[in-house]
């Protein structure tokens, strides 16, 4: 009994173990065949690039608005009326949506929309043995179809970060407006907490979880296998461990900022 | 569960020489993906300059063999030769260079689904030579019209039924004027008339610009037409390789089996 289940936990291990290890090898070939001649990739990075653009521009804003308004927006709002502190929504706005929901909701967005999109785009192209073929007529695929992508992503994200905190911030002034209070201190409080080290911490973050993103579903994408169900399977776990990935990140990358940058720590 | 004595019951190996060197070999080769053994010490000389079949049932891993030829998979043992050169042993770089002697049609045609049949078969001349667009027309318009698709260039490979797709990835196999052809299956999925005209194109464009080619098929017809060199290949070993006609005249179970497609013998639905 117990060895049976040992068994069963063991193989499934061990290939996730062997996935990752293989994910890594694709992220340094990507960056080498990224930074070594020639560059073909130029093109498919723009046409990878407009069509993330095109994809996600509309749920992002929807979302980020949406979450935003109703977590930190109505719920905190709720919470600050008891002290009658609701000019310290701007403050929780930096904490909330500056460093962790507008990246947050980035990544589940890209992830979703592109990354998937990617992973089904790619896994149908193994299928069809589109990639074999490319290979046996001297094409690359890692640097002509997965290094555009990588780049289209992480400069996507990183980007689409600030977009996606600016609509957040919106959000936060709604809750205002919907409680009746002037814009003037949400503004001074959020400003008070505002850093530098926020806003770059943000975007460098996003644009890690853009790389996280593409690797896996390029990875995933490439390695589907056993027909046209192979790339719904392929497309699933692309996204599931996408997730995993990003949030398990998140948490690295922020113990790591507030340990080597305390001053953000202080609450004003 | 057969015992190997039993599996491998009717695997005379016997190897008739054609007479000439190897322009492909596989030298004890193994291939298993998970529990699933598919290569299992096979060995296979497919002779230079003719048209080589490999003949098999469904299964048996006869496109792998195929990927192992121009290197997309390795061996688990055992060594692929190619004109003298192992081919698991080359370094990336040498096989991009490798592959330059190889036309490849897949079993499901592989045509880039963003490009249209046109650009398709253009694909091999853009990437490897410097011709210009008018050259590149006149020749790629020939291949198409050979393949009967002369009207069809500027389709997109989803607008396409099966044998076509086949056909288009035929004219991009062909478009180099490779060395070494390898077809999977180029027959699969055509009616009987087309197979047997892409049958006499197959034998025209050998005389034409000689080249060693291999073949894969399920049809015995394409293989009586156009097979110089028969290898059978079964449970991921050779049954019987040999010039065409030892191997039509073969008295061993199996071959004679499937070289007549008779119900009765060694192979059943398993
Ligand atoms: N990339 C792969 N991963 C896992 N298994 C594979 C892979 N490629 C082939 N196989 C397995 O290897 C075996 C042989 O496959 P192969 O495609 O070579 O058969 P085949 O002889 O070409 O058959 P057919 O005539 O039907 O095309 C099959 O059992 C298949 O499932
Ligand atoms: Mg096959």
């Amino acid at each position: 009994m117990v060895r049976s289940v040992a068994e069963r936990a063991y193989l499934p291990a061990r290939n996730l173990l062997e996935e990752i290890g293989d994910m890594m090898i694709l992220t340094g070939r990507t960056i080498v065949s990224a930074l070594r001649p020639p560059y073909p990739y130029g093109g498919e990075f723009v046409s990878q690039f407009l069509f993330v653009l095109k994809l996600c521009w509309f749920p992002l804003l929807i979302s980020t608005l949406a979450i935003c308004y109703a977590a930190p927006g109505l719920q905190a709002a709720n919470f600050l009326t008891l002290f009658g502190a609701l000019d310290r929504l701007g403050g929780i706005f930096i904490l909330a949506a500056v460093r962790e929901i507008g990246p947050a909701v980035t990544a589940v967005v890209l992830a979703g929309v592109a990354g998937t999109a990617i992973t089904a785009d790619l896994g149908a192209r193994k299928i069809r043995e589109e990639l074999d073929a490319l290979q046996v007529l001297g094409v690359d695929p890692v640097k002509n179809l997965v290094v555009p992508r990588f780049l289209a992503l992480m400069v996507a994200t990183g980007l689409f970060n600030v977009y996606a905190i600016l609509f957040g911030i919106f959000g936060g002034l709604a809750a205002e407006l919907v409680n009746h209070q002037p814009l003037g201190p949400f503004w001074t409080t959020f400003f008070e907490n505002a850093d530098t080290t926020d806003l770059w911490g943000s975007v460098v973050k996003c644009t890690v979880y853009g790389a996280i993103i593409a690797i896996i579903c390029c990875y995933k994408g490439m390695t589907a296998s056993g027909g046209a169900e192979g790339v719904g399977r392929a497309v699933n776990q692309a996204v599931v461990l996408a997730f995993l990935a990003v949030f398990a990140f998140n948490y690295v990358f922020t113990q790591m900022l507030l340990a080597t940058h305390p001053e953000i720590l202080v609450i004003k | 569960m057969a015992t190997v004595e039993q599996q491998f019951e009717w695997h005379s190996g016997k190897n008739r020489s054609a007479g000439v060197p190897d322009a492909i070999e596989f030298i004890d080769v193994y291939k298993s993906f998970g529990s699933n053994k598919v290569l299992q010490g096979l060995n296979m000389g497919l002779p230079e300059g003719m048209i080589s079949m490999i003949l098999g049932p469904s299964g048996t891993g006869k496109s792998v063999c195929i990927k192992h030829i121009v290197g997309l998979l390795y061996p688990d043992s055992g060594d692929v030769v190619v004109h003298g050169q192992s081919v698991p042993s080359l370094s990336d770089a040498e096989l991009f260079e490798f592959r330059r002697q190889f036309g490849v049609l897949f079993q499901d045609g592989a045509l880039f689904g963003s490009l249209n049949l046109y650009d398709n078969v253009a694909f091999p001349l853009r990437q490897h030579t410097e011709k210009g667009e008018e050259e590149i027309a006149e020749i790629v318009n020939r291949r198409l019209r050979e393949v009967g698709l002369g009207d069809a260039g500027q389709k997109m490979p989803n607008e396409l039924s099966g044998g076509m797709r086949k056909r288009a990835g035929f004219a991009r196999a062909l478009v180099l004027d490779p060395q070494i052809v390898l077809f999977d299956e180029p027959d699969s999925g055509l009616d009987p008339v087309r197979t047997a005209l892409l049958c006499e194109l197959i034998k025209e464009i050998h005389a034409e610009n000689g080249g060693t080619y291999v073949v894969i098929t399920h049809d015995i017809m394409s293989a009586r037409r156009v097979a110089e060199y028969i290898a059978v290949l079964w449970r991921g070993r050779i049954v019987e390789a040999g010039l065409a006609q030892d191997l039509f005249d073969s008295e061993n179970p199996f071959v004679k089996q499937f070289l007549s497609g008779e119900s009765a013998g060694p192979l059943g639905m398993e």
